[in-house]
């Protein structure tokens, strides 16, 4: 009766956007529950991006301790050639060490996108193919970003380079696709639809991590010295209003979210205000003379970076207020709050952090 | 009797989610106890049951290839209680008095017609019967001047199809996703199911979706 | 003890059931039966129970009577269409007329909180213009009442309910934004959507009194589509989970299971004294400087007719004659049909998507009056029921067109009625179980009445065939929500109460439910009789400022 494609079939086969991926799920035995497979992938895609993102937040409080470092190889070595050789002294230079913060934060990007566009296709019930593309991408560059925090030579690494301009595409495309979405349901571009359609900033986030990943990338073959430039520009200024637009960006995906939610809490009213706060301070340190006093904006900068993590707490506990909590984990966890989305703030801010600190290093860049 | 019903939900029993968060402890309570409702009257004589039970065999019949719902117990149990609606049309009289007098008019007609009570009519005849109720066309004097159509309408299907369709048995039947508190549901697009939400077969596809619907939970 | 609260009253020892916890309590003044209390209330749903919380807060001593039963959601209700009828008023009526009504499920509730608690929580505005129908529109009858007034009511009520509605509404004067954002739309609601768009008509997600995100103890709804049987998620923001908890707070006394059975009168009938009713099985009199009935469009007249006394022989606040005439349903059409896509309308609220075209626009209507179009989700048992009687579906073909269920899809309006004074409640010679006589309903279409179905039943079935539904069918004998039988007006005349639900012939008689509508519109009444509600208990302290009560 129901001719209608079956879009759950997944047969093997490419990215929908036409990108050569490894679709795991796509070579599973079709004969076992799509459902049970989807769960599974889920809770394996989810595993792995904890871990990874433990070694990130790991190396990023005891950074000179060799067993983190350890563990970011190890992980390193599943995603790409394990090729972060021992660290030389070379990884004093600020452009490593900034480079670094930059595979961080892609990084933890790359988890929040992992797990919120995980979560929210599996809502979407993987529909459409290139719905798998999101959390393999993200996937990657997550991978990618901990090799990149472990490697501290001074040399671009092509793999990594690869990734996060794929990361950077996949947003591109992600975002055409939730483009289309909204407008080919009834009512288009209405309110309904951006609060209940393909969030339209969503992917905006992938491409993000892939920029920051791409600049760390660019940074870290900057040779040491004054007059570090990306593009021309002077890359800790650059990176700063990058992230400073990222930042905002992601505000106004949290804007619409909190607004849907009638920011019936007035903790929903934070992620309003304070990231577009330490975003128009990094802009304007970004512009400003060098050597002016940047502590307000760091501190702006931790703030959000804290904030990303409080957020998921906040989300935890707005779960706990969906009918029957917790117990209904099985709906609330697609109904509620999102628990992944806020730490994405947390990677932008680190992002920016590591340009201040840029900026810092090399005076004149 | 419905041979070759098409079964869209195959393998799927929404009593499978009772220990969910689908369901509540007071829908467990009152389920459990419509589940324990035996097939035997305990408001209407043996004739009036014999001939509640050949009508709802008429008006909702049942494959045999599974435990039947007792539609007729379910009726009975609705008397029992002396259940109403909370309004009546002016031309009836009250909920208990309509179908005693209901089903022996019914039982006399064809009495008149055929020579015979209503349960041992063929099926046929007993579905003209009942269309001739609808129709309003009986006049038996034990019909007491009540209308044969309004009962018919406001009674005797609305009673017996509510009965059925409040089984467990019958939702599963449907792909009805049953009780639902405190886990509603959060996919509601066209063609979208969450996964404790029956599965549909398209044709075709009946063992895989049967596997799939006995996960359902 | 029972634990029953349909057996045994649960509002009672200083004490009331806490709505938002299972087993839990919360603390409530009593009044004594010999306290001359400031207002005593019959009935405690949409008018009854905001009053109640408004006159409460405004210092008055108030009681609140109801005959049905005082429920905790998260304990009481089931996802069981069956179980559930123990919402609904089902003590017995009868229904005569050219167009016998149904009622019970289909209209009136009994519980603390009344029909909002099993209401399907569609909350809209009257069109304006609906308020001078006579003068502007030429049918019906004018309100006493200003529409910019009524503007500022219906936002208070949309705040105290936190509706969740669309972020602009393309109909009508400008409204304030809704308090909480709309609904995501189903399936069912979008196949409205899209029918409107292929019509070219606009539509919007239905503001609901259901929460689209958490407040205080209310989790947001979980769409789980048993809205009509009762909301035992408590997100749907009924009386019984917000004017009546404010109302206890402020000092108000709620009591269950309370029937009223006469408004009592002072010897020489100028005045009432309080009500006599029964309770725990014994009869009782509350004494009350104010009496306020609110028990909806049938027993609300059947308690002032019930009433009757030497002084008013039919029945109080009746001079007029019309206390009982004017009752007025509203057209509950639909055109059902079958879509290749999966549907599954029992997810989330009922009506998630409408249209108030036909409201707005008069062009190209050859009646009176306008309607609304809902999506609809009926469950099971309702739905089969409704396919029996109306399509005569029965034996296998009812199996077999059962089995659709989840592709089935349905449009419905709530349409406009005129009032009629041959529509009406009088008593019968049947009594109930308290002996009292029970209400008898007259209905009857009019021509007008009849035009308007015709009409909105074209536009469905253009808009279900635009979006390729199959299988179309008309279900013509349906009608819902009541309404008239104690109108207001400016005329003791032509009217029972004035616009500040007082009425004519007693000064400490008061009415206010959906009794006192004069005209229906083509739009769900509860939001109307809330904001009604809150204006008269603001005009009640205005009175008592001035003496004048
Ligand atoms: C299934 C359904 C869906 C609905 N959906 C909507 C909707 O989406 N939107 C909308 O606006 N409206 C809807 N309605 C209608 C709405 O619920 C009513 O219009 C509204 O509740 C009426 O308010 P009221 O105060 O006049 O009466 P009610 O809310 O019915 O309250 C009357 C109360 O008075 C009590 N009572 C009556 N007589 C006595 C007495 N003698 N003694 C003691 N107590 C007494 C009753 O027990 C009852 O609790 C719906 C109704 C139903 C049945
Ligand atoms: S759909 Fe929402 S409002 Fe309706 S019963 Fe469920 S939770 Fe309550």
């Amino acid at each position: 009766m129901d001719s209608a494609p079956n879009g759950e079939r997944v047969g093997p086969g490419s990215g929908a956007a036409g990108l050569p991926l490894p679709e795991r799920p796509a070579r599973i035995d079709s004969d076992r529950s799509r459902d049970a497979r989807r769960s599974a992938i889920a809770v394996a895609g989810l595993g792995i991006a904890a871990l990874g993102l433990l070694a990130i937040v790991g190396r990023a409080l005891q950074r000179s301790s060799p067993s983190t470092a350890m563990a970011g190889k190890r992980l390193s070595s599943s995603g790409a050639r394990p090729e972060a050789e021992d660290a030389p002294d070379e990884e004093r230079r600020p452009t490593v060490a900034a480079a670094r913060r930059l595979n961080r934060a892609a990084g933890i990007l790359a988890f929040s996108v992992l797990a919120d566009s995980g979560l929210e296709h599996y809502r979407g019930a993987f529909k459409n193919r290139a719905m798998f593309v999101a959390p393999v991408v993200s996937a990657l560059t997550l991978a990618i970003s901990a090799h990149g925090l472990a490697d501290a030579r001074p040399i671009v690494h092509r793999l990594r380079h690869v990734v996060y301009a794929l990361a950077g595409l996949t947003g591109l495309g992600g975002t055409a696709l939730h483009v289309y979405n909204i407008r080919k349901r009834p009512g288009g571009f209405s309110w309904l639809n951006l609060f209940y359609g393909a969030p339209l900033g969503a992917p905006g986030a992938i491409a993000l991590a892939g920029l920051l990943g791409y600049a760390g990338e660019w940074v870290r073959g900057i040779p040491a010295g004054p007059g570090a430039d990306l593009f021309g520009l002077p890359a800790g200024r650059m990176l700063a209003g990058l992230t400073s637009g990222g930042l905002l960006a992601v505000t106004g995906e949290v804007w619409l979210l909190h607004f849907r939610g009638a920011f019936q809490n007035p903790a929903m009213f934070a992620p309003v205000i304070l990231p577009p706060a330490s975003a128009i301070l990094l802009a304007n340190a970004a512009v400003r003379a060098k050597g002016m006093d940047r502590w307000l904006t760091r501190r702006a900068l931790r703030a959000t970076a804290l904030l990303g993590f409080a957020g998921t707490g906040f989300h935890a506990y707005g779960i706990s207020r969906q009918m029957g909590g917790w117990r209904n984990w099985s709906q609330n966890i697609l109904s509620g709050p999102p628990l992944p989305a806020p730490p994405s703030f947390t990677g932008l801010a680190l992002a920016g952090l590591a340009a201040l600190g840029l900026m810092e290093d090399h005076p004149d860049a | 009797m419905p041979e070759g019903r098409l079964d869209r939900y195959p393998g799927y029993d929404v009593l499978r989610k009772r220990d969910t968060p689908s369901w509540n402890d007071v829908t467990r309570r009152v389920i459990d106890a419509r589940l324990a409702i035996s097939d035997r009257p305990r408001f209407l004589s043996e004739t009036d049951w014999a001939t509640l039970q050949a009508i709802c065999e008429r008006v909702v019949p049942q494959p045999p290839d599974r435990p039947a719902i007792p539609v007729a117990a379910l009726v009975d149990d609705k008397l029992c209680r002396d259940d109403g609606d909370g309004y009546r049309n002016a031309k009836l009289p009250r909920l208990r008095e309509a179908w005693q007098r209901g089903l022996r008019a019914i039982d006399a007609e064809a009495r008149v017609a055929h020579g015979t009570g209503f349960v041992a009519l063929d099926g046929d005849a007993q579905d003209a019967l009942l269309r001739a109720a609808k129709q309003g066309d009986l006049r038996h004097p034990a019909w007491e001047g009540m209308p044969s159509d309004v009962f018919f309408d406001a009674r005797l299907l609305r009673d017996i199809v509510h009965a059925y369709y409040s089984h467990p048995t019958a939702w599963s039947e449907i792909g009805f996703g049953g009780p639902a508190s405190p886990r509603g549901y959060v996919r509601m697009d066209f063609d979208r199911r969450d996964r404790w939400e029956a599965v549909e077969a398209k044709g075709g596809d009946e063992a895989e979706v049967r596997r799939r619907n006995q996960r359902v939970g | 003890m029972s634990d029953d609260p349909q057996q045994t009253p649960r509002a009672k020892d200083g004490r009331a059931p806490d709505v938002f916890h299972e087993g839990g309590w919360i603390p409530m003044r009593e009044y004594r039966e010999t306290d001359e209390v400031d207002f005593v209330l019959v009935g405690t749903g949409a008018g009854g129970g905001t009053l109640a919380c408004r006159l409460a807060e405004a210092g008055f001593s108030v009681v609140a009577l109801d005959a049905g039963p005082y429920w905790r959601p998260l304990e009481d209700f089931a996802s069981d269409e069956v179980e559930q009828n123990k919402l609904y008023w089902t003590d017995e009526r009868i229904c005569d007329g050219e167009n016998p009504l149904q009622l019970g499920s289909n209209n009136s509730g009994k519980s603390v909180g009344g029909s909002t608690v099993h209401f399907a929580m569609v909350s809209l505005r009257f069109r304006p213009e609906w308020f001078k129908a006579r003068s502007l529109l030429g049918y019906g009858a004018d309100w006493p009442l200003d529409w910019r007034e009524m503007w500022h009511y219906y936002r208070e009520v949309e705040q105290a309910l936190k509706i969740a509605g669309p972020v602009t509404y393309p109909w009508g004067p400008k409204r304030p934004r809704y308090p909480y954002r709309p609904h995501e739309v189903n399936a069912a609601g979008l196949v409205l959507a899209k029918g409107a768009e292929a019509l070219g008509i606009d539509w919007v997600p239905t503001p609901l009194a259901t929460l689209s995100a958490p407040r205080g103890n209310s989790p947001p709804c979980v769409y789980r589509g048993f809205c009509t049987i009762g909301c035992s998620t408590n997100a749907k923001q009924s009386a019984l989970i917000t004017w009546i908890p404010r109302a206890i707070r402020a000092g108000a006394e709620i009591r269950d299971l309370a029937m009223v059975g006469r408004v009592e009168t002072d010897r020489d009938g100028g005045r009432v004294t309080g009500v006599r009713y029964q309770r725990e099985g014994r009869w009782r009199f509350q004494r009350a400087r104010n009496v306020v009935v609110a028990g909806y469009a049938i027993e609300t007249p059947r308690l002032l007719l019930n009433s009757a006394t030497d002084r008013w022989p039919d029945g109080l606040a009746n001079s007029s004659g019309l206390v009982g005439k004017n009752l007025m349903v509203q057209a509950n059409q639909a055109v059902w049909g079958t879509m290749d896509e999966e549907i599954r309308w029992y997810k989330g609220p009922p009506s998630l998507a409408l249209t108030e075209h036909w409201n707005y626009e008069d062009d190209g209507k050859d009646f009176f009056g306008g309607y609304a179009i809902m999506s609809q989700g009926p469950l099971p048992a309702l739905w089969a029921s409704t396919q029996a009687i109306d399509r005569d579906l029965w034996g296998e073909a009812l199996i077999q067109e059962m089995q659709k269920y989840n592709h089935q899809v349905g449009l419905k309006i709530v349409g406009e009625m005129l009032p009629q004074e041959r529509n009406r409640v009088t008593l019968a010679d049947e009594t109930d179980q308290y002996g009292l006589p029970i209400a008898r309903v007259t209905y009857s279409w009019c021509d007008n009445d009849h035009r308007l179905i015709d009409h909105a039943l074209r536009s469905m079935t253009q808009a279900m065939q635009a979006v390729g539904a199959r299988e179309l069918w008309e279900q013509r004998n349906d009608t819902c929500h009541l309404n008239g039988t104690a109108r207001m007006g400016d005329d003791p005349r032509s009217s029972v109460v004035d616009a500040d639900c007082r009425s004519w012939d007693i000064p400490n008689l008061w009415i206010c439910d959906g009794s006192v509508f004069p005209t229906v519109g083509g739009v769900n009444p509860s939001l109307t009789i809330q904001a009604i509600a809150c204006r008269t208990g603001d005009r009640i302290k205005a009175l008592a400022a001035r003496g004048e009560l």
